[in-house]
């Protein structure tokens, strides 16, 4: 797998592959955050809402971060966190059930801590989860219909078309991401020293862990991906080989164990 | 299988000769009504599991009727389950022991905790938490969730098969989702939707499953955590409505199996919108 014929122009093209991978990266967040910040002002404006935002899920710790929000009400949430035990959204993001709550301050005794913290306490709030998959991803969520003071089962059916929308966008993006920070991480530790077995298991092992602490993820879709590279050269190519062979080994050692033998 | 009991029951025809004790029923659908299923009915010395968020004991809509509370702690190779103490972490178990406690009042609430701090692996504590209701041969279950892993499709259907033989009725809440979810798809269970008629005495029976009955499910007004009450819409309220008409219908009845309890709710739903 290594060729020490001249490292140095092989190194300087690996660099500038690494570098605008740095780059597409950027570019895919950003494409993603306006992605969900057109659906959330779209899910705003037809159910004449007060605000409405998504939260994606973050591990390590394990947590619902509020991504983006439409409406002038909606705004203080962005960037707070809350504990996936906690309130409605993590209710929805737990069970991936929509539910719709109102009254929410007739009850003095109903917990508004986070609701104060960003500046807004609703009457009313309906959640719908953001499925990939098999697995639930985040929660959108929609504040205080101006015109009444309930949800209906049809505006969560219509919420959940958003959602779904809002799913696909990030899972496009996440593949995307995903990958390039495999490729990236390998050949961050390719453009510094040689490439050997060990190096290009180093050099994943963060992120295939990372991976690995939710079960669910589809892991393989990103190695597919990986493989699905064709505008690398012969070399480059044999490094993605091997990234999918370490990988593949890695991930054939951690195989769920079945709930019942 | 019925591995816990640790008898297995093969399919012969020996339940069917002799005195034939074990087929009298007395049970004829056309005598079945409202009235002899459901009246006078409180609940009293049924126990319903309710596999959710927790209950939180004190709360008032459970009028002290929590009689256990566990939850499942998930280990690297192995479920247990434990004594819980942590109350309702959403309240969203209160509110479906709340609707519970509706149609009948003197029920046997336990909690099974499968929601909350430190279960990640939630699918293998769902699971778990089935398996001990069964083992436990408690007559109602409500679950207010369900999982959409492909993989453990088979554990949850073996799981639902169980609980129909061994006689617990699983009331599962409908999917509002596109795609499978278990074990709501099964039909061993009871499987519910809302409709928006406020009145927990409308029930629906659909003919044209997975979805078999629609129960009030919108703006209904529950108990939540904290001793608090909000107003709530999604087929995770109308379920409960379902499996307390159950514990009102076997607490009346005992012995009834998941199948007829299934069909007795089939016989006493309401006449279709529109219908004369």
């Amino acid at each position: 797998m290594t060729d020490r014929q001249d490292p140095s122009a092989a190194l300087a093209a690996i660099a500038a592959v690494a570098a605008r991978t740095e780059v597409a990266r950027r570019l895919d967040g950003r494409a993603e955050t306006a992605l969900l910040q057109g659906i959330v002002d779209a899910a705003a404006a037809l159910f004449d809402a007060e605000a409405a935002s998504i939260a994606l899920h973050e591990r390590d710790p394990d947590r619902l971060r509020f991504r983006v929000a439409a409406g002038v009400q909606g705004q203080g949430v962005i960037g707070v966190e809350i504990p996936t035990t906690k309130g409605i959204v993590g209710y929805v993001f737990s069970t991936a059930q929509p539910i719709a709550i109102s009254d929410v301050m007739s009850d003095p005794r109903f917990d508004k801590a986070t609701a104060q913290r960003t500046g807004y306490v609703p009457r009313a709030i309906a959640g719908v989860p953001l499925i990939d998959g098999e697995t639930c991803i985040g929660v959108l969520q929609v504040l205080d219909k101006r015109s009444s003071p309930t949800f209906t089962l049809k505006d969560l059916e219509l919420m959940g078309a958003f959602a779904r929308q809002a799913a696909a966008a990030i899972e496009a993006t996440r593949v995307q991401r995903e990958t390039t920070r495999i490729l990236q991480a390998a050949l961050r530790t390719i453009a510094a020293g040689e490439v050997t077995e060990e190096t290009i298991d180093a050099a994943l092992a963060p992120v295939i862990a990372e991976l690995d602490a939710d079960a669910e993820d589809p892991f393989w879709t990103i190695v597919d991906t990986v493989a699905r590279i064709r505008g690398l050269g012969e070399r480059e190519r044999a490094l993605v080989a091997g990234i999918i062979e370490v990988a593949a080994r890695h991930a054939s050692t951690s195989v769920r164990r079945p709930y019942r033998s | 299988m019925s591995e816990g009991s640790g008898e297995i029951r093969p399919a012969w025809t020996e339940p069917f000769i002799g005195d034939r004790t074990g087929l009298v029923r007395g049970i004829r659908l056309d005598a079945i009504d409202r009235a002899w299923a459901f009246d006078g009915g409180t609940g009293a010395g049924v126990r319903v599991a309710i596999i959710d968020s927790g209950l939180e004991r004190d709360h008032p809509a459970l009028g002290g009727r929590v009689v256990e509370s566990i939850a499942i702690e998930l280990g690297e190779e192995d479920e247990r389950v434990v004594p819980d103490e942590a109350g309702d972490l959403y309240g969203h178990g209160t509110a479906c022991g709340g609707i519970i406690r509706t149609f009948a009042p003197e029920v046997e609430l336990i909690s099974v905790r499968v929601l909350g701090a430190d279960l990640k692996g939630k699918g293998r504590a769902f699971l778990a938490a089935l398996d001990w209701v069964i083992e436990q041969g408690i007559p109602v279950a409500n679950l207010s969730l369900s999982s959409r892993s492909e993989s453990l499709f088979p554990h949850f259907h073996d799981l639902a098969d169980r609980a129909a033989f061994a006689g617990t009725t699983l009331v599962c809440a409908a999917n509002n989702h596109e795609g499978a979810s278990y074990p709501s798809l099964f039909s061993s269970v009871v499987s519910v939707a809302a409709h928006e008629i406020p009145d927990p005495w409308t029930w629906f029976h659909n003919p044209h499953p997975p979805v078999e009955f629609g129960a009030w499910g919108v703006d209904v007004p529950v108990a939540w955590k904290d001793g608090g009450s909000i107003v709530a819409t999604g087929n995770s309220f109308a379920a409960p409505q379902i499996a307390g008409l159950v514990a009102r219908l076997v607490g009346k009845h005992p012995g009834l199996t998941p199948f007829e309890v299934k069909a007795i709710l089939a016989a006493t739903a309401s006449a279709p919108t529109g219908a004369a």
